[in-house]
């Protein structure tokens, strides 16, 4: 008589699988008639012809076949004939991390042309986060799971660098714009309450002050709550609805608490699934207040004559993707084309569009695990393929993921275009009409002084904001340094380049810089090694540092830190005025960390 | 009701906040076995402490399960960091290598003389250990140890959200006498 081991770890996965069994769960582990319609949907198919281990019925049986063994009738009588299986040891659950996270994006093409209705991504969710767990997960989807479960944020956003960056665009805004375009921190009864990504303040703060800018000229009585602010939810990609109900409660408690009338969401296709669809449920309350998409909000602001825009200040060709979440899982597939229509003069689609379009690789929490950017990029040649025929200058997005998704194969894939959000197109084709306030200019002390006179500049003006501030750019690519070179020397800046990362070492010993730009992948000791190497060093820890690299996939440098992380991070290519709105924020950062 | 109450003459009061933000003697940190800091609370500590930190766990790296290191806070409001490797999980005998870890935390502190001890709600959360087990297992082993004569002045309990305040609030009443305040 033979007895059957299994591992602690593979025993509590079978016993929660059973708990998270329900009528849609089952439905779609029972109905698969392995026809094979879904195979072609998945461009991990697409780009891997011939291998099997790709395909979604068979990714699907095996978490089938778990189901089978254990909690159906058939599997326990005839489990030969239905693939019962089930799993034993770690290494088993292992495998299935590699399916379940690494072969799937949970985008539910597959799910659209299934005739049995069969969800796939329902239960790879659910596979995900039986892993999750027993604590086997990609490393990148535990250190993001962690920032968002403690810090509140799934990107480590402390609360003082929200509420500063916050404070910085504010008095950016009021210095171009006037005090009636301050960001409201907190702000009790408005009609608004705006929730972002921490993708948002960390790498891409412009699409806050663009929605700022678009809700000052609108004349709306809106805020952004100090807390709670963050409407992604990492629960969905990583399975665990523990972290799905706790980050859409603190988001949902906190309007509660400043008695909000409307949750506005930016543009984030699983922020917004996340929050508007899956929340309540997860978080187990009954929402009170409406929530909607930016979306919708800057069409209703144009629609009820509250902003003016001029659609030819979009000339360039520009063409729409679909995010998987926000279209094909939320079904806002006409919303985003009809404010494009408003906003920009050549709109070209995209084929396949709306709940056919492909995935843009980067989704289901992909862009966070490294391990599998390979695999990403190869099956991102159908994405690929699919922007180069439009022709187009700029792909649309309403999602931060996708954003990532999309650069990342652009740059792979060598093609020519640009990726942008509806909030930043809006905001260059808003009519502001009244002048310009002329703001209030305080002298209190040399330091501040200093600082006011930074804030009163625009980021991409060409008066000197940069004088005697000695910038050392450590990149390989000569002309990459040259254009770094000249738009910060306009600006007032010395600028010393390294060329290699043992250079830039020296450099930053010898000339000890105002701040430093630092590309990851160089000659000799690699930017990581120079990053860890500064931050090391007693002398030489507190010179900022922006990194700019063309390679989003080594985000780990920042995920799998131990020292402090960097000020600022661009993805390469980088324009002028991202530079600068960069290398301003870090600089004023430093004045008020000295002040 | 109450969200402070004294046990044996220690005051055990409850919080919501961060914790590495709180201006306290010392607080806990949910630590892995190899002490790197991580991301999440990890990520706090190192931003706002300071790269010191990491460095002096290094040389009292690794920590076995239940164990209890104590590091300087550097920059950070607080004095000091207790490092505790509790269960993560679903690992066999989590509630007890709870108990046991949340003891070593007390006796620890109590050894090097740190009178003022914050505690999140241990191993709930990332790590997986349900609230209501968490919350349980760790007033009830404050309690259990405090009746035992200790030097502890007072015992912060540190909730993050609401979410984790409430079962805190809700079992505190049952623990001991509600603190008397001038309000």
């Amino acid at each position: 008589m033979s007895t059957t081991v299994r591992s602690h770890k593979a025993q509590k996965v079978i016993e929660r699988l059973g708990k998270k069994l329900n009528r849609q769960m089952v439905g779609s582990l029972a109905a698969c008639v392995h026809c094979g319609n879904c195979i072609d949907s998945c461009h991990y198919v697409l780009a891997n012809p011939g291998d099997v281990t790709f395909a979604p019925p068979y990714k699907a049986d095996k978490i089938r076949g778990l189901f089978k063994r254990h909690y159906d009738w058939t599997g326990r009588v005839l489990p030969w004939w239905v693939k019962a299986k089930s799993v034993y040891t770690d290494q088993d659950l292992e495998e299935l991390k590699d399916i379940v996270f690494g072969k799937c994006t949970n985008c539910r093409r597959c799910t659209i042309n299934c005739p049995m209705g069969v969800d796939m991504a329902v239960f790879n969710r659910m596979a995900r986060g039986l892993l999750v767990s027993v604590g086997i997960m990609p490393e990148g989807v535990a250190v993001v799971s962690k920032d968002q479960w403690e810090i509140g944020n799934q990107m480590g956003v402390l609360k003082e660098d929200y509420i500063d960056t916050l404070e910085w665009l504010s008095d950016d805004l009021e210095a171009e714009h006037g005090a009636r375009y301050r960001i409201p921190i907190d702000k009790k009864n408005a009609d608004i309450v705006y929730s972002i990504n921490p993708r948002e303040v960390k790498y891409d703060p412009r699409t806050i002050s663009d929605a700022a800018l678009i809700f000052g000229t609108a004349g709306a009585d809106w805020t952004m709550p100090s807390e709670g602010w963050d409407m992604t939810n990492f629960g969905l990609f990583s399975g665990d609805d523990d972290l799905g109900g706790a980050v859409s409660r603190r988001l949902y408690e906190k309007v509660e608490e400043l008695k909000g009338k409307k949750l506005v969401i930016s543009e984030c296709g699983h922020g917004y699934r996340s929050t508007r669809c899956e929340g309540p449920n997860w978080a187990k309350m009954d929402v009170k207040f409406d929530m909607e998409s930016s979306v919708i909000t800057m069409i209703n602001f144009i629609n009820e004559g509250k902003i003016k825009v001029d659609k030819s200040r979009n000339p360039e060709p520009i063409t729409f993707h679909d995010s998987c979440n926000y279209g094909r899982s939320c079904g806002m597939t006409e919303e985003p084309r009809e404010l494009l229509q408003m906003v920009c003069s050549d709109f070209r689609e995209m084929y396949p569009n709306r709940a056919e379009n492909y995935c843009c690789t980067g989704g289901g929490g992909a862009m966070s695990m490294s391990e599998y950017t390979p695999r990403r990029l190869k099956s991102a040649k159908i994405k690929a393929d699919q922007l180069r025929a439009t022709g187009a200058k700029h792909v649309v997005t309403t999602c931060h993921n996708c954003v990532d998704g999309l650069t990342d194969l652009i740059k792979h894939y060598k093609l020519d275009m640009k990726v942008t959000q509806l909030v930043n197109l809006v905001a260059n084709a808003l009519v502001i009409e009244k002048p310009a306030e002329v703001p209030e200019v305080i002298v209190v002390a040399p330091i501040a002084a200093e600082a006011v006179a930074a804030a009163a500049v625009p980021a991409f003006a060409t008066d000197g904001f940069l004088t005697g501030k000695r910038i050392l750019v450590a990149d390989d690519e000569p002309d990459f340094v040259t254009f770094v070179t000249a738009v910060l020397e306009d600006h007032g800046a010395t600028v010393i380049p390294a060329h290699n990362g043992d250079q830039a070492m020296e450099l930053a010993r010898t000339e000890k810089p105002d701040m430093m730009t630092l590309d990851i992948t160089m000659p000799g000791k690699s930017g990581v090694e120079v990053f860890e190497l500064l931050r090391s060093d007693k002398d030489l820890q507190r010179i900022p540092i922006c990194i700019i690299t063309g390679k989003p996939e080594l985000r780990k440098l920042i995920y799998e830190r131990t020292v402090t992380r960097p000020e600022g991070y661009v993805d390469k290519p980088v324009d002028e005025e991202g530079l600068l709105l960069n290398v301003r924020k870090i600089l004023k950062a430093k004045l008020e960390k000295r002040a | 009701m109450a969200d402070t109450v004294k046990i044996s003459g220690t005051s055990v009061r409850l919080v919501k906040g961060d914790i590495t933000d709180l201006p306290v003697e010392s607080f806990v940190f949910y630590a892995r076995e190899d002490l790197k800091l991580g991301s999440g609370f990890g990520t706090a500590i190192t931003v706002r402490g300071g790269q010191a930190i990491q460095q002096e766990l290094d040389t009292l790296a690794p920590a076995r399960m239940t164990e209890v290191v104590v590091s300087g806070a550097g920059e950070l409001k607080a004095r000091w960091i207790i490092h505790a490797v509790g269960p993560k999980f679903q690992e066999p005998e989590l509630e007890e290598k709870l108990r046991q870890t949340i003891f070593n935390v007390l006796h620890t502190a109590e050894k090097k003389g740190i009178t003022s001890v914050a505690l999140p709600p241990m191993g709930a959360g990332f790590y997986g250990v349900p609230l209501e087990i968490s919350v349980a297992v760790t007033l009830d082993t404050i309690a259990d140890y405090l009746r035992n004569k200790s030097n502890i002045k007072e015992i912060i309990l540190c909730a993050n959200d609401n979410r984790e305040y409430k079962p805190f609030f809700e079992r505190l009443a049952a623990l001991g006498q509600p603190e008397r305040r001038n309000r």
